[in-house]
């Protein structure tokens, strides 16, 4: 699914020919980061109360870094710089990329059972 | 679980995605601007992240709300201080605004509401990181 992600990002930017939507793939660099840092590289720390100030920092970076990989592609098509088709795309890309990252949660929720 | 419980739990991610809501709308009227946005209107975003992030660095359990002692002044001092710059970034971005509704050759009046809108969200975002912390 993460391979499908990133093939529509491809795609995005090779059918029209324009490089811009490539800016959203930094925010997909973006997002996994606050896990890595600050959770231990489990996304559970997302649905926990426990963690304190550093993990409460990591989930406001995730929220940030979420709805700015939804901005980037509509701030680029208000500019016109990119085709509206592009934009459709790049967004079904992240929302694949979200349902990646829940699998990857529910799949570490079931390993700690 | 109760609401409590789950605005404990989420309630970061709100606000991380709020102040992304609130810069996207700034960086959204920027780009779009027929004119060059000087770097003055930059700064009452600036300084209400900053403020965002001065009054959350506060640990609550420190606030000490008795009448009889005299506490710890210096955090709530610090807290007058984040009230201060919020306030006169939100003042300023509305300054900006009449400003530029004025001047027929500064940036449109929609870039300075984008300012109002994102000083507004980013301010929100803190105040909702604020009270997810229970106490």
């Amino acid at each position: 699914m993460f391979s499908a992600s990133i093939l529509l990002q491809i795609l995005a930017c090779a059918i029209y020919n324009n490089w811009w939507p490539m800016l959203s793939a930094l925010m997909y660099v973006l997002v996994p980061m606050p896990c890595l840092f600050f959770g231990g590289g489990s996304t559970q720390f997302l649905m926990s109360r426990d963690g304190g100030g550093w993990i409460d920092a990591a989930k406001f970076l995730t929220g940030a870094s979420a709805v700015g990989s939804i901005a980037i592609p509509i701030i680029l098509k208000h500019a016109h710089m990119i085709e509206t088709g592009a934009m459709l795309i790049e967004l079904v890309s992240f929302f694949i990329f979200i349902c990646t990252v829940l699998c990857f949660h529910q799949a570490g929720l079931d390993d700690d059972w | 679980m109760d609401l409590l419980e789950l605005w404990a739990i989420f309630g970061p991610g709100v606000a991380g995605a709020v102040f992304g809501a609130g810069w996207w709308i700034w960086l959204d009227a920027v780009v779009c601007s027929l004119v060059t946005v000087p770097f003055l209107h930059y700064l009452p975003g600036i300084f209400a992240s900053f403020a965002a992030l001065m009054f959350n660095c506060v640990r609550k359990e420190d606030i000490d709300y008795s009448p009889y002692d005299e506490g710890e002044w210096r955090l709530k001092l610090w807290l007058f201080i984040a009230y201060v710059v919020s306030f006169v970034s939100l003042a300023g971005s509305a300054g900006l605004l009449i400003q530029d509704s004025l001047d027929k050759s500064a940036p449109s009046v929609w870039t300075g509401v984008a300012g109002v809108l994102q000083c507004v969200f980013v301010l929100i975002s803190g105040l909702v990181y604020w009270t997810s912390h229970p106490e």
